[in-house]
């Protein structure tokens, strides 16, 4: 049975939230701080929740798209603006899927554990590749401020990493929505589904599982290299390795969706949301103290809700005429 | 030719490292062996081991080979607190949840770490003189620090064939049903495996710090995290034994691949170095998942 309802609860959150951050002074920030992360959350979840395999290599995605769209703004600016831009989100894909290919193809062939060993050396590699090898800049990174203004004037580079920035994020993250309502309703969602619960039933009832994982982890991570070509390279006009391979995305990432609910439409918006406000205001009230505060949180979800808020809320809902809306 | 004997030189130096990064990773796999749980905080148990060596010998001069017995202690008691407060919980759970719980415990142990210790870089210093050795000089803390290892290995090893306890540890690998059915309680035989896992890791941290003089980290364990599951993947994973001769292979690896990236004009071979591991263990997996050296 097809049901996109669930939508409606989506688009109904990022409506309120965008009024809000609009409508109200100095809102703006912490509301785009929360759609990044709900956008990471979300994208992670189309891999993690749906397969329940770990991916701790995650944060090299947004990486890599962050090169690619800084590589197109800082080395091909003779292009014009629209045709770099176009450039850039061409390599940030492109990048995130040769990486993702590469990846997948090797350690999507390991079982559970083994994969998450696999991916554990993702973030080191390419972040030592770049400095090691002194690739794009290597550690001094690209700095995109200066060619910008140059090249294109001062206004149109605070619209780029304004409003550009941001309504391309919120496309990104709509979209990663929009895509796992998708998955969950189509055939792919339904193998990934049994896959995650057992994968050698799964296999026997004739679900390519190899091929469904392997769809399911580019889709995640293309998504991904999206998030860090807007969010980061466009928002914030440079990237350097030490700060776009940074291990944190990857906790973060893991524990909004765990947080919200593994494998659900709503879990990474919720997870999102919580996370991303306790931040906002931890972070004034105890800066440098976050990662402390959510590693036991962390664990604390894995022994107590493994469903996370969501799969509670689903379940709760079920029978009631919420049920619809709430997945 | 003074290629070859850096080359040799370095050789010789990985071996070295080599035993170390032996006995750092066969806490590992004796976890993944005996409870099927991936330590994936690993390197922060490292890191503990090296802050016990760094403060017992500036705070009260005690030389690195005695701290290695507080270390084993401490580290003892640390995996019995984590095994009793989560792993219990998760042992039957799916993979997932063991998987980031450990995750999730080392980033904790990193950044308490943190507050207690700050997050800027320390060293000490213990000379106590060398011996030349081919074409280099080898300090004797190295050498020290190879044979220990080499004394702990082999003590685990004893002790894991010979004893009664350690036979037990055996059977359950083996078969957990069948070692219940015998009167062993597998939970105990979890919890001390898990224990003696971490206390291995916190002492193998003690003998990290004679090789890296300045680069004691509460972040320091991120490092030794990948290189252990490199080691621990070459291995075979779930054996302790194949770990520590694995250990060997990758110091000799790493030592023999620095010297000759640094021959590439324009990069910069140390983190070259740190890239190919992760090619090494991608392709191991690729090429053979049970480890180099058989495995199960």
């Amino acid at each position: 049975m097809r049901n996109y309802t669930p939508l409606v609860t989506l688009l109904l959150i990022y409506a309120v939230m965008i009024a809000i951050g609009q409508g109200i002074q100095g809102m703006w920030q912490p509301i785009m701080l929360v759609i990044f992360y709900i956008a990471v959350g979300q994208a992670l979840n189309i891999f993690l929740g749906m397969t329940g395999y770990v991916n701790f290599g995650y944060v090299a995605l947004l990486g890599v798209g962050a090169y690619g769209m800084a590589v197109a703004l800082g080395y091909y600016t003779d292009l014009g603006l629209i045709p770099a831009l176009t450039l850039g989100f061409i390599l940030a894909i492109l990048l995130a899927f040769i990486v993702s290919m590469v990846v997948g193809g090797i350690a999507l062939r390991l079982r559970g554990a083994y994969f998450a060993i696999a991916t554990i050396g993702v973030n080191e590699g390419i972040k030592y590749l770049i400095l090691g090898g002194k690739i794009w800049g290597g550690s001094s990174g690209i700095v995109l401020s200066g060619i910008l203004r140059k090249a294109y004037g001062a206004e149109t580079m605070r619209f780029l990493s304004t409003v550009f920035a941001d309504a391309g994020l919120i496309v990104v993250a709509i979209l990663s929505g929009i895509i796992t309502m998708y998955i969950l309703n189509s055939r792919l969602g339904y193998g990934l589904i049994a896959l995650r619960e057992d994968e050698d039933a799964a296999k026997v009832m004739g679900i390519n599982v190899r091929r469904y994982k392997q769809i399911a982890f580019v889709i995640s991570c293309i998504l991904a290299g999206l998030i860090g070509a807007t969010a980061w390279t466009l928002k914030l006009t440079y990237v350097f390795p030490q700060d776009v391979f940074a291990i944190n995305y990857t906790v973060e990432a893991i524990v909004i969706v765990m947080l919200g609910g593994a494998g659900t439409l709503l879990g990474p918006v919720v997870g999102g949301l919580i996370y991303a406000l306790l931040k906002y205001y931890l972070t004034i009230a105890f800066p440098g103290m976050q990662l402390l505060i959510l590693a036991p949180l962390l664990i604390i979800v894995i022994l107590l809700f493994p469903e996370g808020v969501v799969g509670y809320l689903a379940k709760a809902a079920r029978g009631t005429r919420f049920e619809k809306f709430v997945r | 030719m003074a290629f070859v004997e850096q080359l040799i030189s370095n050789l010789l130096y990985g071996a070295i490292l080599g035993s170390v990064y032996g006995l750092a990773t066969m806490g590992l796999s004796l976890i993944f062996g005996v409870l099927r749980i991936v330590n994936v905080g690993h390197g922060a148990f490292i890191m503990v081991g090296a802050f016990i060596a760094y403060w017992m010998f500036i705070l009260y001069g005690i030389p690195p080979l005695i701290s290695l017995f507080l270390a084993i202690a401490v580290g003892m008691a640390i995996g019995l607190a984590i095994y009793m407060l989560v792993v219990k919980r998760l042992v039957d759970a799916p993979e997932l949840a063991s998987l980031l719980a450990m995750f999730a415990i080392g980033i904790f142990i990193e950044e308490f770490a943190k507050q207690i210790w700050g997050a800027d870089y320390v060293g000490y210093s213990w000379e106590i003189g060398g011996v030349s050795m081919l074409f280099t000089e080898v300090p004797f803390t190295k050498l020290l620090a190879f044979a220990s290892s080499i004394v702990i290995a082999a003590v685990v090893y004893v002790w894991f064939r010979k004893t009664k306890i350690g036979k037990a540890v055996r059977a359950v690998v083996e078969d957990r049903e069948g070692a219940t059915t015998c009167g062993i309680d597998v939970n105990r035989i979890y919890a001390l495996s898990f224990s003696l896992g971490i206390g291995l890791t916190v002492l193998s941290g003690v003998l990290v710090t004679l090789f890296t003089p300045v680069g004691i980290n509460v972040y320091m364990g991120g490092e030794y995290t990948l290189k252990a599951f490199v080691i621990a993947v070459l291995g075979g994973l779930a054996s302790p034994w194949g770990a520590f001769y694995a250990g060997f292979i990758f110091g000799l690896i790493e030592n023999g691949s620095y010297t000759l990236l640094g021959l590439i004009p324009g990069v910069e071979p140390f983190g070259l170095t740190r890239f190919l591991s992760s090619v090494v263990l991608m392709l191991v997996l690729l090429v053979k998942p049970t480890g180099l050296l058989g495995g199960e």
